[in-house]
């Protein structure tokens, strides 16, 4: 019993880390998937500005639109605000241009209702629709303001929730501002050019090619400071969890099998035999929690489904080796002194443990 | 024949904080190959303690124990322990099985701890025969009788034909028919197969069968007695 309680809780620290790294990845790259299908070819960025959408915080004038559709090779230019929003659930909401983001995404795919119709009026996907019970004309508050539902898309291009850029303005206190422009060109081959015309126009403003966007997203996502510092300190405390109680349980399993260890003792067992009889089952013990951790991230996961279907959960492979070593780590740090100890019992005092 | 097992001024003192008590004492002891050494003596004359520095379990205060030529007496576990490891085979009264293990599988990890690792299962099979123990292969400790356990514990102690078996009251915990049985095994394992034996007993008709009878007192060999006769211990306590 002490042993599957035990193997239950390093099973927890695994599933914590990989619940954890799960939500991470999976909202990261979902948040890529949807920027890839908006459908535009390069994005442009105001200076100082960051991949993390989330947390950046730099904008520029909605008037920049007019200079880059002047380059040769632009079709179509939509400056979008993004704003990070807490309120009635956490999540980036793209103020748009509708008409414009309409030409570069050739267009919403409404499965219901239609486009805004006033200030007040917020489109959203069918995921975040489903995952809220929302319905056309129903009132939803974001940022400490009621809009309307007009219209439910298909979900993939760009965010879950648009409102109209000068009401993302508005509320947000930027008149005039954008966080980022999305660019479509006439053709693929006027990209790099297009890329270069905005450099030297618009020195500080970072330009991606859409095509790598996705990857840079991730990337800067995943070396992001405070992302990257927290997913660390929670492994940290995950796995020192595991060693305790791993450190715990082996502890009490040989002071309980003292006797035991004297028998092995008068047989001649080396410290080394002891030692390693108590480190495999440690290991043991690491190995079966990790699977039952394993287990634990999946329902979790589809727990986590069934309560909130816009978050998404993406395990990395690497993060489950990762994860799985860990595990083991632990176990074999954590019964490293208790097997120590008992191969160094006087096999004596041993034999005499009652 | 030669000597198998020699204890030279061997001496143990306890200490409890500031008291001495000396449990063993100047006791030098030869045994030659083959011979079956029954020790008695009241409680706590030292008899155990004896038994523990001769296979090594404990360090002696000062002298030395050489097993088949090899010093035991050394401070170090490890030197100790390998000794016991290839030389030595224990009996205790209290059977000292594992108890998570079947019969077999107390006999496969003596092997194991022997061989470094490696078994021999038609050797635990014949030994288990031999011992009356084949329909018991798969029971637990405590499935067996108390007499079965005994012999189980026998059984593991020469399953790698130690140089020396050392038993520390082997029939303290059997009714009469069971010690009259292990008795007999030991008395057989002596006979047949020359198995040096020391057997520690409180019971006159254990040491009976034995070749040699050593008498301890206070931590002192106070008599021997060689088949045939009573010899008084050179050096000695009045008794």
């Amino acid at each position: 019993m002490r042993s599957l309680a035990t193997a239950l809780a390093v099973g927890l620290e695994v599933a914590l880390i990989l619940l954890l790294v799960g939500l991470s990845t999976g909202m990261i790259r979902e948040n890529s998937r949807r920027m890839s299908g908006v459908g535009a070819d390069i994005v442009l960025q105001p200076p100082n500005s960051s991949l993390v959408l989330a947390a950046s915080t730099g904008a520029m004038s909605v008037k920049i639109a007019d200079l880059v559709s002047g380059i040769e090779g632009v079709k179509d230019v939509a400056p979008v605000y993004l704003q990070f929003n807490t309120s009635g659930g956490m999540g980036l909401i793209w103020g748009i241009d509708q008409e414009s983001f309409n030409r570069i995404t050739q267009g919403f795919i409404y499965l219901k209702g239609e486009g805004f119709q006033g200030p007040d009026d917020v489109i959203i996907d069918d995921i975040y629709a489903d995952g809220r019970g929302l319905g056309l004309g129903d009132q939803l508050k974001l940022m400490n303001h009621s809009f309307r539902v007009a219209g439910i898309v298909e979900h993939g291009k760009g965010s879950r929730v648009f409102i109209p850029l000068g009401t993302m303005q508005r509320l947000v206190g930027t008149p005039g501002q954008a966080t980022m422009m999305m660019i479509k060109c006439h053709r693929q081959s006027d990209i790099a050019g297009v890329q270069d015309q905005l450099g030297r126009r618009l020195k500080s403003y970072p330009t991606f090619d859409m095509s790598s966007f996705a990857a840079h997203i991730e990337e800067a996502n995943r070396d992001f400071g405070p992302l990257k510092y927290f997913t660390n300190t929670v492994v940290f405390i995950a796995t020192l969890i595991g060693f305790f109680i791993i450190f715990l349980s082996m502890y009490t399993a040989t002071t309980e099998r003292t006797h035991e260890i004297g028998i092995l003792k008068s047989l001649g067992a080396p410290q080394g035999y002891i030692s390693l009889l108590f480190l495999k089952e440690a290991l043991l013990l690491g190995g079966l929690g990790f699977l039952l951790g394993l287990g634990l991230t999946f329902g979790g996961r589809f727990f986590f489904r069934l309560l909130m279907p816009t978050l998404q959960h993406q395990l990395p492979p690497e993060w489950l080796l990762y994860t799985g070593a860990l595990a083991l780590f632990s176990a074999g740090l954590g019964a490293l002194y208790p097997a120590l100890r008992a191969a160094r019992q006087d096999p004596i005092d041993a034999l005499a443990y009652e | 024949m030669k000597t198998i097992l020699e204890s030279i001024e061997l001496t143990k003192i306890f200490k409890t904080g500031k008291i001495e008590v000396a449990a063993v004492r100047d006791v030098s002891l030869k045994v030659r190959e083959g011979e079956f050494i029954a020790i008695m003596g009241p409680s706590g004359c030292g008899k155990s303690t004896l038994l523990h520095l001769l296979g090594g379990l404990a360090t002696p205060t000062s002298g030395r124990v050489l097993v088949d030529g090899e010093e035991v007496s050394s401070g170090k576990d490890a030197v100790r322990t390998d000794i016991r490891r290839r030389k030595i085979g224990f009996v205790f009264q209290r059977f000292n099985l594992l108890p998570t293990l079947s019969a077999q599988g107390n006999l496969e990890i003596a092997q194991e701890i022997h061989r470094n690792g490696s078994r021999d299962r038609q050797h635990v099979d014949e030994i288990l025969n031999l011992l009356g123990l084949e329909k018991k292969t798969h029971h637990k400790p405590s499935e067996l009788s108390g007499g079965e356990q005994q012999r189980l514990a026998i059984a593991r102690a020469v399953i790698n034909r130690p140089a020396i078996l050392l038993a520390d009251e082997p029939t303290g915990n059997l009714d009469t028919r069971n010690s009259m049985v292990v008795l007999k095994m030991i008395q057989e394992l002596n006979r047949a197969l020359s198995q040096t034996i020391l057997m520690i007993t409180h019971n006159p008709e254990a040491a009976n069968i034995a070749n040699r009878l050593i008498e301890m007192r206070d931590g002192r060999i106070v008599s021997q007695q060689q088949e045939g006769g009573w010899n008084a211990a050179e050096d000695r306590m009045p008794l």
